[in-house]
């Protein structure tokens, strides 16, 4: 510790904090723009000049670390000489458009503007103008704003480690822009529009729409994946106009992911459903709720009574909020259901009594940060949960290892020490492979590299992700990386892509286990046991189910063979016209109160941001009339509180879970013919973000082609595009010829509309030229 | 004043790095540490530069980037920084005039003068038939000779109209 | 006391008086203006009904700052706005409530191009509840029916700014 002296007040500051630190913790604000928390120090922007004693000249305040007997004086007449000096440099080259500028009143410039600037300019010559690159549909450029701190670049560098953005030239040729003005990629890139200290770079969506004044900020928690990113939403008139990250640091520290960022432009979509659907012979008509929720109800009741309970079941999308996984379950099993699931897009149900209480990590992702080996096995960490990734992105660069095991090498932004790639049937086998070595067996040269990396590191995790998940030998990898895990003394994180599966699990939502893993009287059937043998009655909640199963074929067969389908959907869908009985329009987690269960288990509830358009509701309250309208017991909430409330006593009474040891799993054999792998974009995981038209314009969004290994292209006769199928169907798509796909496999998108009526994109598939 | 990003020419001149230009730059990187191969980013341009006839295209940043696993916008950086960088075909010889102030004083504005007079073409233009550019650079530590220039690799001193005059005339 | 009151209504005083202050009045010269004949003098600086205006290629100045709806004390002003095809920032909505609105003028000192300005007009009238609401078409109407009259009163009072 060093003690100085700052304003005449005695400070105690950490050694090798900086001035600016130091201050901020004394309660004394320093002018800054170029500094931030969270990045390296650049000093470039000079606000920050304050004078210290026996300094010959002001030092900047974020570049200069603190000395014991330091005296500061941050607004002494020559330190406000200097920033006032600085402030009337910055503003030579600034454009006076504050009126058509989007970081208008909520720009540091003009704010300190207002404290150190001057009120008329001894500027006469011309100012600087700057040409915008066009950065892509995420960020609006206006390059002649920008003052140099390079807070953008240096986050692009050290953050999102892509190093995209750049400053060419130099002196008044300085400028920021990206290699050849092209788009920026990284999926954290939203992030440089809260970083920018003045206009320069905007969000593009939200351009021109609102001044920051007139917005209402409501505290809520992103639902595109397991990580529950806490945001503000910006709302205006009843709609949420954008989302800002909210500072946790336990869970997304500032940053945001462009999907939590800019999804909800998909939230005021034209085919939202705002008003009740019934069905009768003339085909859908509008109704209200006190006609449509007894006709819902009279439904499932007739299906109850005269099919018996166990032809009832209920799906439900992995992003609805706790509150209504519970009660969803509540109703189903109180109607004498046990068929409830929510692992729409997992392809293997095999030892699902072994899995833990929970998906996730199990504990914190601060902890991540800590970590010292992490061995990704089908999951595309970076794009599936970019947060998670920054956290394991700041281990490696710490020296931790991190390795993967994947279908495809995709792009990192962080050396891997040991990479492999197999095909998704190989998985497990490569695993295993790895578990051998640990053991002291024989292996490769690959999985003797990951087995003594996983051998030196004290908290080694091996990480599950959504590739994985979405295979027919997720049940053969987990068995494998839990047997890697024992071996190396480490933890296995199983990380679906769902934004509340962790909730679902806990609520349960899964047909083999009750409320906190509780013991299931009876066993219902899974996802792939309902397709094999469907139920006469449906209720759905918030599914779009031509895009949110793995396998759509067999759910529009399922949703075929239903006598009767009562749907809760946020949004309009063809498959739920052609065979739904009743729609009830729902709010979306951003509209509705709701609690997120994130990897940490970490319970994040949220309050509605915006009211629902239309007749829309939340979800729990519409199944909590169902509730009553069926004569269920239970079912008197006033409030999402009360909900989530039975649902904490729930879990508390439950106390410890014990799942059942990991069955022995055969490794699965290879098919025979080319295998299919599954390629979920991460702009297409709910109905939400996929109706966001700035993400379904951005590099990340799904394309409507496949991508095989070049050897494979060969034996096909390297054809332009391709026919894709399994017998009963097939689609057309381009074909892409990408070396870093495994062998054997073909890459095929999945949840587009091309391919919306394939069976699932697993094992085996039929590929041919197509004309 | 209008700053444009000044993206290196796109569709002219090499697109790969030679084989001995690669030798070369493997002789540079040997030079830093193993995982610090983009120390080598200043020579390897220079040496793409020379391969390329002195100057520097979209291509061979990308393929000096490639080569030392760095990405483009980092050596655009370095690239556009330095002024010895030339981001647009130059003539067979570069004339680098100093205008500094010694030069100055010593008369370089007459320097420049009889070169734009004999050569018809303002500072930083190339001649027509690709012989030569001029372009006006700052000091070269050649003072004690002022005024100078240096063309390629050698520095010229002493300059007068007839002693320029000899100095093109020689050259091809 | 109660002699001179009874003195002053015994003689009409006070009645006297008055028809005193009439007959002058009645032969002084008079101030009432006929209007709507006749109308009073009008300041340049009158804040009347309101106008956008244009500049003098047809462009419209506004540009969505959106400083008029945050000073607007009576909430009067309503404002939408997006990118225009050409990337310009302009307005999609642009709405005055009249019944709201109390004249203050504080929009026109806000703007910072001179578009939203309160005319000299102030004899307008409507029949139906929603004609209260004038938007972004009417104002520029206005804007273009006035505009030599708010260029001339906007002059006059250069000096003063």
């Amino acid at each position: 510790m060093a003690t100085i002296e700052i304003n005449g007040k005695v400070v105690e500051a950490r050694d090798g904090a900086m001035l600016i630190e130091a201050a901020a913790e004394a309660g004394f604000a320093i002018p800054h723009f170029c500094y931030h928390r969270k990045l390296t120090i650049a000093a470039s922007c000079r606000m920050c000049l304050v004078e210290v004693e026996k300094a010959p000249k002001p030092l900047p305040a974020c570049a200069t670390p603190v000395s014991d007997g330091m005296k500061v004086q941050t607004r002494s007449p020559k330190a406000l000489a200097a920033q006032k000096a600085v402030m009337e440099f910055l503003l030579i080259n600034h454009p006076l458009d504050c009126p058509i500028c989007d970081q208008g009143g909520e720009c540091d410039l003009q704010e300190l503007a207002v404290g150190y600037g001057g009120d008329v300019t001894r500027f006469a010559e011309g100012k600087r103008v700057v040409g915008d690159p066009d950065l892509g549909p995420l960020i609006a450029t206006e390059m002649t704003r920008c003052i140099h701190c390079t807070r953008c670049v240096r986050f692009i560098a050290e953050i999102a480690g892509t190093r995209e953005l750049g400053a060419p030239g130099r002196g008044e040729h300085m400028h920021i822009t990206s290699w050849l003005g092209g788009q920026v990629g990284s999926e954290l890139s939203g992030n440089v529009i809260d970083l920018c200290p003045v206009g320069a770079l905007t969000s593009k969506p939200f351009r021109f729409r609102a001044r920051a004044w007139e917005l209402n900020a409501r505290p809520a928690v992103a639902m595109h994946d397991g990580l529950g990113a806490n945001l503000w939403f910006d709302t205006l008139r009843g709609q949420v106009l954008r989302a800002r990250p909210r500072d946790n640091e336990a869970v997304n520290e500032c940053w945001l992911s462009d999907r939590d960022r800019f999804a909800c432009a998909g939230l005021h979509s034209d085919d939202r459903l705002r008003q009740p659907l019934l069905r009768d012979r003339n085909g859908w008509r509008e109704a209200g709720w006190d006609e449509a929720l007894p006709r819902a109800a009279q439904l499932l009741r007739n299906i109850v009574d005269n099919r018996g309970g166990e032809q009832l079941a209920a799906l439900a999308a992995p992003s609805q909020s706790a509150e209504e996984y519970y009660l969803l379950q509540k109703l189903l099993r109180a109607l004498g259901s046990p068929h409830i699931e929510h692992r729409l897009r997992q392809g293997c149900f095999t030892a699902q009594e072994a899995m833990p209480l929970m998906p996730g990590l199990g504990m914190a992702p601060e902890a991540l940060q800590a970590g010292d080996a992490f061995l990704m096995v089908g999951c595309h960490l970076r794009k599936e949960q970019p947060l998670l990734n920054h956290r394991v992105r700041q281990a490696v660069l710490n020296g931790a290892a991190a390795m993967a095991i994947n279908p495809v090498v995709w792009p990192s932004n962080y050396p891997l020490a040991a990479e492999q790639t197999v095909a998704p049937s190989r998985l497990a086998g490569a695993l295993a492979e790895v578990a051998q070595a640990l053991a002291g067996g024989e292996a490769g040269g690959e999985a003797a590299a990951m087995a003594e990396r996983l051998r030196d590191a004290e908290q080694p995790l091996i990480l599950v992700g959504a590739v994985a998940q979405m295979g027919e030998y997720l049940g053969a990898i987990l068995a494998q990386a839990m047997q890697v895990a024992e071996a190396c003394g480490g933890r296995v994180a199983f990380l679906p892509e769902g934004g509340n599966s962790a909730a679902a699990w806990l609520a349960g939502a899964v047909p083999h286990r009750g409320v906190a893993g509780s013991h299931a009287p009876t066993v219902g059937k899974h996802l792939r046991q309902l397709y094999a043998e469907p139920v006469a009655g449906l209720l759905l909640l918030g599914i779009e189910p031509e895009r949110d199963s793995l396998d759509p074929a067999a759910m529009a067969r399922l949703l075929e063979a239903a006598e009767g389908v009562v749907a809760l959907a946020a949004y309009d869908s063809p498959l739920l016209r052609e065979h739904a009985d009743v729609i009830l329009p729902l709010a979306t987690w951003a509209e509705s109160a709701g609690t997120q269960i994130n990897h940490a288990g970490l319970w994040q509830s949220y309050r509605g941001a915006v009211a629902a358009p239309g007749e829309a509701r939340p979800g729990w309250k519409v199944l909590r009339v169902l509730g009553n309208l069926l004569d269920l017991d239970g079912f008197d909430f006033n409030a999402a509180d009360e909900v989530l409330a039975e649902l904490r006593a729930a879990v508390d009474r439950q106390g410890a879970f014990a799942p059942t040891p990991w069955p022995a799993v055969a490794l699965p054999d290879a098919p025979a013919s080319v295998e299919a792998v599954a390629a979920l974009s991460p702009y297409s995981v709910d109905a939400m973000v996929r109706r966001s038209p700035p993400l379904q314009a951005a590099s990340d969004a799904p394309q409507p082609c496949c991508r095989v290994h070049p050897a494979l292209a060969e034996r096909l006769g390297r054809p332009q595009r391709v026919r894709v199928g399994d017998g009963a169907a097939s689609a057309v798509l381009a074909l892409e010829i990408d070396e870093r796909v495994a062998d054997g496999c073909i890459v095929v998108p999945t949840a587009i509309a091309e391919t919306a009526l394939l069976g699932a994109l697993t094992g085996a598939i039929s590929v041919e030229q197509a004309a | 004043m209008m700053v444009q990003s000044r993206n290196p020419a796109a569709d002219q001149g090499m697109t790969e790095l030679s084989e001995q230009s690669l030798a070369e730059i493997d002789r540079w990187i040997a030079k830093y540490p193993v995982d610090q191969r983009q120390s080598a980013v200043m020579a390897a341009l220079r040496i793409a530069q020379e391969q390329n006839g002195g100057w520097l295209n979209r291509a061979l940043i990308e393929a000096v980037a490639d080569y030392l696993g760095m990405s483009p916008i980092e050596v655009e950086e370095v690239a556009t920084f330095y002024s010895m960088y030339e981001l647009k075909p130059v003539g067979r010889h570069k004339i680098c005039v100093c205008t500094n102030i010694s030069c100055l004083l010593r008369g370089s504005d007459e320097v420049v003068a009889h070169l734009e007079q004999r050569l018809g073409i303002r500072m930083g233009e190339t001649t027509a038939d690709g012989r030569f550019t001029l372009k006006e650079v700052e000091c070269l530590g050649a003072c004690v000779n002022a005024p100078m220039f240096q063309i390629g690799r050698d520095y010229h001193e002493n300059l007068t109209p007839e002693r320029i005059d000899a100095i093109l005339d020689r050259l091809d | 006391m109660k002699l001179a009151k009874a003195l002053k209504s015994l003689f009409l005083i006070e009645l006297l008086r008055g028809m005193r202050l009439t007959g002058k009045r009645l032969f002084s010269p008079k101030v009432t203006v006929q209007y709507p004949d006749e109308k009073t003098p009008q300041s340049h600086r009158f804040r009347g009904l309101h106008a956008q205006r244009r500049y003098a290629n047809g462009e419209e100045r506004c540009i969505a700052c959106k400083l008029c709806e945050v000073v607007c004390p009576a909430l009067a002003i309503t404002i939408e706005a997006e990118p225009r095809e050409d990337g310009s920032r302009r307005t999609t909505r642009y709405e005055i409530d009249l019944f709201k609105c109390i004249y203050c003028g504080f929009c026109e000192e806000s703007c910072p191009v001179d578009s939203i300005v309160e005319t000299r007009h102030f004899e307008f009238c409507m029949e139906n509840n929603s004609e209260r609401v004038i938007d972004k078409q009417r104002l520029l109407e206005m804007g273009d029916r006035f505009e030599a009259q708010i260029a001339a009163d906007r002059a006059l009072d250069r000096p003063y700014r």
